[in-house]
Formats: C-alpha cells, sequence, structure tokens
C-alpha cells in the first residue's frame, strides 16, 4: 500500500511519465498517419515545381533543386486547361441550380406534409442511392444518345441533374425539421398562402442549409468522372477530370503539367470541403440512423 | 461555345416552362375538381393542346397521339374528381417537379435497361437502331450469355463475382479498422486535435480522380515513390500496376476510405458519456475490457450504417478499379462486378450484355441488402 506522502508522490510521478509517454506515442502515431494522408498533396506540390529538364526523376525531395513555375504556365498554355474548367462550372452550375431547387421544395413537403406515401416516399429515395452507378448510365447514355445530345453540356447537365436529388431532399428535411411550425402558423395568421409562408419565412431561414445541399451537388458533379467520359469526346468539351486524366496518360513527360493542374483545381475544394464538412456528415449520417 | 451556352439557357428556360405548366395543370386539377364542367371541358382541351403542341414540335402519329392525350386525361380527370377530391394540394405540387425528374432519368432508365436485356443491341445494330429504334428481340440469351461466356476478354462470372465479394469485405475491413484506430488516437488526444482531423480527413476530400490518379503515379514502376523506397531497401521493382493490380486498387481505395469511417466514430466516441468510463475504471476494468464492453456496444448504432453504407459504395465502387486499370491494353485482374460491367458497355460497346449484366449484379446487390436487414434486425432483437 502507498501510505507516506514520497510514495504517493513516486506513484503520482510514475502515472504522469506513463501519460506522457501516452501522449508522445499518440501524437507520433497521429503525425504518421497525417503525413500518409498529405503525402499525394505533397508530392503534387513537388513534382510541380520540377524544372521542365528535370520532370522524371526518382527525386524525393519537397522543393526539388532548381524548383520553377514552368509547369503552371505550361498547363495554361499548351492545353486547355481554363476551357476545361470553364465546361465543369457551367454544367456543375446548372446541375446544382436545378437540384436545389427541386430538393427545396420536396424537403418542404415531405418535412411539414401528412399526406399518403410520405414514409413510402422518404424510403424510395433512400434506395435509390443503392441503385449502382454504372446501371443507371448504359440507358442513359443511350437515351442521350438518341436526342443527339451527346457532346454537349446538356447532355451531361440532364445525366447529372437528379443524381443527388434524393440525398439532397434528405438534408433538406432534416434542416426544415428543425424550424418551428409556429413561425410559419404566425404568417398564416396574417394572411399570406401556404407557399407564401415557405417562400418568405422558411426558404430565408434555411440559407445554411440550402447553401451545403449546393456544395454538396456542387462537389458531386465537379469531380465526376465516369460519366463525363462516355458523353463528352471532343476535348474542346472535356470537363477538368478528363483533361487531367489525358494528361496523366501513360506520358510520364506530362507529369508536371498534371501535377499543377491538380493542385489548383484540388486547393479550392479541399477547402469547400473542409468549410462545409461538419454540415455533410450530419446530413449523411442523419438517413442512416434515423431510417 | 456561345451556342452550346444558348442550348443550356434554352434548356433551362424549357425546363422552367415545363414545371410552370405541369404547376398550372396541377393547379386547375385541385382546384375546380367539383365544378359541374369540370371532367368535359379537360377532356376536351386535352386533345386540342395535344394536337398543337405535337404538331410544333413535328412528332408523327397525330392521330393517335390525340386520342391517347383524351383517354389519358379521362383516367386523370375522373382520378381528381373522385379520389383526390383537392386533398393534399401543396405537397404534391411541391414534390411533383422532383418526382417526375427521378421518374424520367431513374425509373425509366430502368425500365429500359430490362427492355435492352432481352434484345440485341450491339455495336452492328445500333446505328439501325438510332435510326428507326428497332432491335431484334432475343428473349434470354444475354442473361445466359452472362453466366457462360466472359464479360471481358477472359475473366468468367463467378470470378468477378467472388473478385467483388473479397474486394467488398477486404476493403470495409481496412476502413473500419483503420478508422477505428484513429478516431481512438484521436479521441485520446487533446492538443492540436482539430489540425490532425483536418490533415486526416483530406484523403476524403480530394477530387478522388485526382487522388486515385496522383496515387497511381506512385506505383509507377520506376519514378512511383512506392517503388523508390524499395530500390533504398535494395528491393527489385514490383510492377504494381501489371502484375499486383488488385493489390494496388485495395491500397489506394483503403486510403480514401478511411477518413470517412474515422469521422463517423469519432462522433460517435464523443457521444459516450465519460461517467461509463470512470465507473468502469473504479471497477478495476482494463483499457481491453473498457474497449470490449463500453465502447464497442455503445458504438453499435453509429456503426451499423456506417457499415452498410460503406459495403455499398465499396461493393458499387468504379471509379478506383477504372481509373487503375481501364486505359487500353490495361489488366483485368482487378475488375470486380460493377467495373466489367462499365468496361463491357463502355469499352467493348456489347450494350444488350452489359444490361443483362446489370440487372444480374442488381438483384444480387438486392438479395444481399434483403439478408443484411434481415440479419441486423436478428441481431437487434438479440441485443434488445
Amino acid at each position: 500500500m502507498v501510505e507516506t506522502p514520497q510514495e504517493v508522490a513516486a506513484v503520482l510521478a510514475a502515472h504522469h511519465r506513463r501519460q506522457a509517454v501516452q501522449a508522445v506515442l499518440i501524437h507520433a502515431a497521429l503525425i504518421g498517419a497525417c503525413l500518409i494522408c498529405l503525402y499525394p498533396l505533397l508530392r503534387m506540390i513537388s513534382v510541380s515545381l520540377r524544372p521542365g529538364d528535370r520532370l522524371i526523376s526518382t527525386d524525393l525531395a519537397l522543393i526539388p533543386a532548381g524548383a520553377s513555375a514552368s509547369s503552371y504556365l505550361r498547363v495554361f498554355k499548351e492545353t486547355e486547361f481554363l476551357l476545361w474548367l470553364w465546361n465543369s462550372l457551367v454544367i456543375t452550375c446548372v446541375t446544382s441550380f436545378i437540384g436545389v431547387s427541386l430538393a427545396a421544395t420536396g424537403g418542404y413537403a415531405f418535412s411539414r406534409f401528412k399526406f399518403p406515401g410520405n414514409k413510402l416516399g422518404l424510403t424510395l429515395l433512400l434506395g435509390t442511392q443503392m441503385i449502382p452507378a454504372g446501371m443507371l448510365l448504359l440507358p442513359l447514355f443511350l437515351m442521350i444518345m438518341r436526342l443527339g445530345l451527346i457532346n454537349t453540356y446538356l447532355g451531361m447537365i440532364v445525366a447529372y441533374s437528379v443524381t443527388s436529388l434524393p440525398f439532397s431532399i434528405w438534408i433538406l428535411k432534416g434542416y426544415y425539421d428543425t424550424i418551428p411550425r409556429s413561425l410559419e402558423e404566425a404568417a398564416l395568421v396574417d394572411g399570406t398562402s401556404r407557399f407564401g409562408a415557405f417562400y418568405r419565412i422558411v426558404l430565408p431561414l434555411s440559407t445554411p442549409a440550402l447553401s451545403i445541399a449546393f456544395l454538396f451537388n456542387f462537389t458531386q458533379a465537379w469531380n465526376e468522372y465516369l460519366v463525363a467520359r462516355v458523353v463528352l469526346c471532343d476535348a474542346q468539351r472535356y470537363t477538368w477530370t478528363l483533361g487531367l486524366f489525358e494528361l496523366q496518360g501513360q506520358y510520364l513527360t506530362q507529369w508536371g503539367m498534371f501535377a499543377a493542374g491538380s493542385f489548383m483545381v484540388t486547393v479550392p475544394v479541399l477547402l469547400i470541403f473542409l468549410y462545409s464538412s461538419k454540415w455533410l456528415i450530419s446530413g449523411l449520417t442523419l438517413g442512416g440512423v434515423k431510417g | 461555345m456561345i451556342s452550346s451556352l444558348l442550348q443550356v439557357l434554352e434548356f433551362v428556360a424549357f425546363l422552367a416552362a415545363a414545371v410552370a405548366i405541369l404547376e398550372l395543370y396541377l393547379h386547375v386539377h385541385f382546384s375546380y375538381f367539383d365544378h359541374p364542367w369540370f371532367v368535359s371541358a379537360t377532356v376536351a382541351v386535352a386533345p386540342v393542346l395535344a394536337a398543337v403542341s405535337g404538331h410544333s414540335l413535328s412528332v408523327g402519329h397525330l392521330p393517335s397521339l390525340v386520342l391517347a392525350a383524351a383517354g389519358i386525361q379521362l383516367v386523370s380527370a375522373l382520378v381528381f374528381r373522385y379520389v383526390v377530391r383537392g386533398k393534399h394540394s401543396l405537397p404534391i405540387m411541391l414534390l411533383a417537379p422532383g418526382f417526375i425528374g427521378l421518374g424520367m432519368l431513374i425509373a425509366y432508365p430502368l425500365a429500359f435497361e430490362v427492355y435492352l436485356a432481352l434484345h440485341d443491341l450491339k455495336l452492328t445494330t445500333i446505328m439501325a437502331w438510332s435510326r428507326t429504334g428497332h432491335i431484334p428481340f432475343v428473349g434470354f440469351k444475354h442473361f445466359t450469355n452472362v453466366f457462360t461466356s466472359s464479360p471481358l476478354s477472359s475473366v468468367t462470372f463467378g470470378w468477378l463475382f467472388g473478385r467483388t465479394i473479397w474486394w467488398t469485405f477486404i476493403n470495409v475491413f481496412f476502413h473500419v479498422t483503420g478508422g477505428f484506430i484513429l478516431a481512438l488516437l484521436l479521441n485520446n488526444c487533446h492538443r492540436f486535435r482539430g489540425l490532425y482531423r483536418t490533415f486526416l480527413v483530406i484523403p476524403w476530400a480530394m477530387p478522388q480522380v485526382v487522388a486515385i490518379l496522383a496515387l497511381r503515379g506512385e506505383f509507377q514502376s520506376q519514378y512511383g515513390f512506392i517503388n523508390i523506397m524499395l530500390g533504398r531497401l535494395g528491393v527489385a521493382p514490383v510492377q504494381w500496376l501489371t502484375q499486383h493490380s488488385l493489390l494496388t486498387c485495395t491500397i489506394i481505395n483503403v486510403w480514401l476510405g478511411i477518413p470517412f469511417m474515422m469521422v463517423i466514430i469519432l462522433g460517435g466516441l464523443q457521444s459516450i458519456s465519460k461517467h461509463y468510463y470512470d465507473a468502469a475504471a473504479i471497477d478495476g476494468a482494463s483499457a481491453w475490457q473498457q474497449l470490449r464492453h463500453i465502447t464497442l456496444p455503445l458504438l453499435r448504432p453509429v456503426l451499423g450504417p456506417a457499415v452498410t453504407l460503406g459495403a455499398v459504395w465499396t461493393f458499387n465502387n468504379i471509379n478506383v478499379i477504372y481509373l487503375v486499370t481501364g486505359q487500353a491494353g490495361g489488366t483485368e485482374d482487378a475488375d470486380i462486378l460493377v467495373s466489367a460491367l462499365y468496361k463491357a458497355a463502355f469499352t467493348f460497346y456489347r450494350y444488350s450484355y452489359s444490361a443483362a449484366l446489370a440487372i444480374v449484379i442488381f438483384l444480387i446487390l438486392f438479395i444481399f441488402s434483403i439478408l443484411w436487414l434481415k440479419f441486423s434486425k436478428g441481431s437487434e432483437s438479440v441485443y434488445g
């Protein structure tokens, strides 16, 4: 047994030592894991800064000897990088706009009204998430071909427009559920219509959730590759994912440009994600936990 | 570029007009269903509108179009008059555009897929199909083909199926274990937790295409990081992308998937009250016992849905495998069912065959989810 003050102090000291050792180990493990997670990004920076005559090398230094920004300039000069970004932007903005407007009204209907099929509708929306993407792609592709929309913005917009809709409806329904009904009731007493109450009261209050739904739709479409590969075939219409894939190709000489382009695309996406991740995660788990 | 922008604007305007017409239609049918002239008037108007729009869009078969419009409108008017009777007008009007969109872009393609699987659409018949809309009917030939001939050039359906199960199991296993370890570390770390968490979610936050392509580069046999490091240790270069493609894809996918599980599990860990651990510590429970008897049981409600979601995502994951092995001459040693489906349709242009394969895959997934639901319901009742 521990009795004297010296012995107590010794035990406490041993305890603190153990805790300190444990903390060091935890930090070491976490730093290691962070490095693994960051590694491709760091390597991308390193490759993108390599000078033109030393693109292919087994050098592993973060900042290569004779670092230069030539790869960044070459991406803009020798490829259609800006055009690819522009194509992605047009397609993504239109699809997100369509998706969020449909989800905003649909989510409200599910949140506020009891109607036959309310539960079933929500379950079916979750069910659509089980359908393999590759399965829908073939008939969609043939429909788009039949409509003459291959290699157009429109074909991409049609193919993307509802993919994120079920999830967006779930996020927005969850958010509407947290807005007290008394606000709308007050507006109804004052003489607004039901739709007016939604449009004037609930919608403005839901700006955070609407922007999150927009960001979700946006990143989904912005990062998409497989549909674009099938629908677009002309380099003038490529989205940036297709463009970068071409650059990465088999030719090692374009590694620098690939790395530079990737880095420039990744940074804004990372920032958007880090900003919105808390919301996205709660939305993602909502369906599973509540449903 | 300008013309395609105009096309997009035109489409948005068209969409807005279509939604407006739909809402107007619903509004009339919800508000005026009780008027004596409701059924006769709408049935009289519908064929006229159909004729006008059919003529202006130059659709063929005008008489049958007019007849169909009248028939459909008669049924719809009767339903609105005697069944719906103006009830639930607002939710239906709010949901109609979205659900019609989902119907056209999810339900209709699924039905079309079944049609495709029973007919014969391939590279030799597709030109005739896009001109006349006709494809020969072949019955269940493609469904038997799925099991007897290879979806790609040599790998069989059985192999692909087994590999898919293995791929899903291994990936989810490492996602959950890796995510769990990292979440425990983060939960026991008091300084810089937010900073670590930010760095650790990067694989999830990065655009997948960039992450996969960048990692694929690191597996390149001569200039990739892995072989450079192996070389410094004196190991001969390994042909990751050609000879060990499944392993390569698995490593990449594990790297991509751990952050999601980590975040979900960390959320679960933080919601467990500290009191349980204090009480257990007073009773002399070891760290392992606390983990086994407090943490794991209390994480179940969080882990269950996350594992289900993760398994479905992994089962359906085309991105990693296609981006690593998809280019001309790529290996098929890493393909799972869905990536083989994508390649069969868009690399080998076997449309009807892949439609049948898609339906088979869908049924497999469906059976698995039913079993999974039964199984998890059963275990829930055991745990109370």
